[in-house]
């Protein structure tokens, strides 16, 4: 049998105190090189890509109307920051964004339930959920702007249409397949259905749960832009558009650039999440 | 009073005929192997004294209390470890007094010792993935003894495992049986360690599942892996592999049509 303890201990034993100086610039050593071998590529390309893309909107492109070079994009960026327009139309967005998503996350994750929980409702909903989620219902933004204007309200219902059903959708399928043979053995100790249920089915969903929200992050996005696209005062959406209306294409980048930073942020905190809140999944 | 009383056990499976007419006395302590080919009903068997399935006809008296459902009195062995993969192995193994009415300074206590006794001491805070394959059954079983049950219940449970890691699994199961001395029913398909672990071997038949033979094992305990190789021991394999030998070459048959 491997003793992982015993293996531990010899490891941390091997470090005295006197060379704990020259452990600790090993230590710095061996983090760059894994930081290396891990991101490095990943890096190189980026940076690559970025120097071509200077390149090319300085001296091949070099109209201003098409094309911002991403020096060009950073000082957008930080004009707008400094007159308080970057942050205003942020704020908006993050708004509309988070009132949608948490309530599509809420209303989602209890159709989910309910779908599991109960075939009659699952049959009649199934229909609905499964037809609207291959619908591209962005193409109802414009109508969402006719119904409730061109305030937040419209594009909050967009993300809740966006988000709601891959949160539906993974909530009951990760609920729909617990193991059978978990359950079984819960029954032998005496569970009830209500122990069932809050001990196996909800923690062995989780993984399908955070996969259905983390998907709701891109497309919830997606349609907060959009749907500012459509008509709106303030947001990144509109950002991007009456900077596109004016050919001001470093603005417009800048709003690209901070819509993207925000895509990549949110995601990576979901994976974090992910490995704190079930991190039985990994390996 | 006998510890399990088993009288006129029936169970259909629609037309199919699981089991007929099963009767069977379990002494305290007793310690009963079952086998027999595919298909002749000995895990139904089980999982109807477990109270995981009802019977059709006839009844399980335990301690003379007729048993309908799961309980405390009885501990589940399984085939799979059937582990929480979020659960440490500490808390896996405390599923049981868990579910029944929590669990205090004592439970703890017993679990820690459960580990330690089945070989898993410094491994509580471990999560199964870490665990191998024969590491995994041993906190199966050990979570079966949480609740301290007066019957153990095993389904196959080291058939998952290599050949090597099963011999030293018996091993290790006798010398735990024989610190509690629980009644354990045991289901295996492998006559030798039925053999070597019984008192009594109860060869099953098929088609309708019911006891063809109740074979009382006159080795001595304590009994150690050498046995294996003993005229005696391999006299008892003879006799009870001839016994399920047709049966199991009809039931091979089937599994292959």
């Amino acid at each position: 049998m491997p003793t992982r303890a015993a293996l531990h201990h010899n490891m941390s034993a091997s470090a005295p105190g006197a060379i704990a100086t020259d452990a600790k610039a090993t230590g710095l050593i061996r983090l760059w090189r894994g930081l290396r071998r891990k991101y490095l590529a990943g890096l190189l390309s980026v940076i690559g890509g970025l120097l071509l893309w200077e390149v090319i909107s300085r001296f091949v492109v070099a109209n201003a109307l098409f094309l911002a070079a991403p020096s060009q994009i950073l000082s957008a960026i930080y004009g707008l920051a400094q007159s308080g327009e970057l942050a205003r139309h942020i704020a908006i967005s993050a708004v509309e964004f988070a009132i949608g998503y948490v309530t599509a996350s809420i209303i989602g994750i209890g159709l989910g339930l309910a779908m599991a929980a109960n075939t009659t409702a699952k049959q009649a909903l199934q229909p609905w959920i499964s037809g609207l989620y291959a619908t591209p219902t962005i193409a109802l933004a414009p109508l969402f702007i006719l119904w409730l204007g061109i305030g937040i309200w419209s594009k909050v219902l967009v993300v809740i249409f966006l988000v709601l059903f891959p949160v539906t959708i993974n909530t009951e399928a990760g609920l729909r397949t617990v193991s059978e043979r978990l359950i079984e053995m819960l029954r032998s100790f005496g569970a009830t259905p209500r122990q069932i249920f809050f001990k196996l089915s909800l923690p062995s969903a989780m993984p399908f749960i955070l996969a259905g929200l983390k998907l709701g992050i891109g497309r919830g996005l997606i349609g907060v832009v959009v749907a500012e696209l459509f008509g709106s005062r303030a947001g990144l959406g509109r950002l991007i558009s009456q900077s596109a209306d004016a050919f001001n294409m470093p603005d417009l980048f800048a709003g690209v650039v901070v819509l993207a930073v925000a895509g990549i942020a949110m995601t990576a905190g979901f994976g974090w999440l992910e490995r704190r809140l079930v991190p039985w999944t990994r390996d | 009073m006998h510890k399990l009383a088993i009288s006129g056990l029936t169970k259909r499976f629609g037309a199919l005929d699981a089991l007929r007419r099963i009767d069977l006395s379990v002494e305290r302590g007793e310690f009963i192997a079952l086998v027999g080919p595919s298909g002749c009903g000995k895990t139904t068997f089980l999982r109807i004294v477990a109270g995981l399935e009802p019977a059709t006809a006839g009844q399980v008296l335990l301690d003379g209390r007729a048993v309908s459902k799961p309980g405390g009195d009885r501990g589940f062995v399984f085939q799979n470890d059937n582990l929480l993969p979020w659960r440490t192995v500490l808390a896996n193994t405390l599923i049981g007094p868990e579910l029944v009415g929590g669990i205090g300074a004592i439970e703890h206590r017993r679990a820690r010792d459960l580990l330690k006794l089945v070989g898993l001491e410094g491994f509580e805070s471990y999560y199964p993935r870490q665990l191998s394959g024969g590491m995994r059954q041993r906190v199966n079983l050990a979570r079966a003894l949480t609740i301290n049950p007066e019957v153990l219940l095993m389904d196959e449970p080291f058939s998952a495992l290599d050949a090597q890691t099963r011999e030293i699994m018996q091993t290790e199961l006798l010398r735990i049986w024989n610190e509690g001395r629980k009644t354990v029913l045991f289901v295996t398909h492998q006559i030798d360690e039925a053999v070597f672990l019984a008192d009594r071997v109860l060869v099953f038949g098929r088609r309708p599942g019911h006891i063809r033979q109740d074979i009382a094992i006159e080795l001595q305990r304590p009994r150690a892996l050498s046995l294996k190789r003993t005229p005696g021991f391999v006299d008892y394999v003879d006799r009870i592999w001839r016994l399920i030998e047709d049966d199991v070459r009809v039931s091979v048959i089937e599994e292959h049509a």
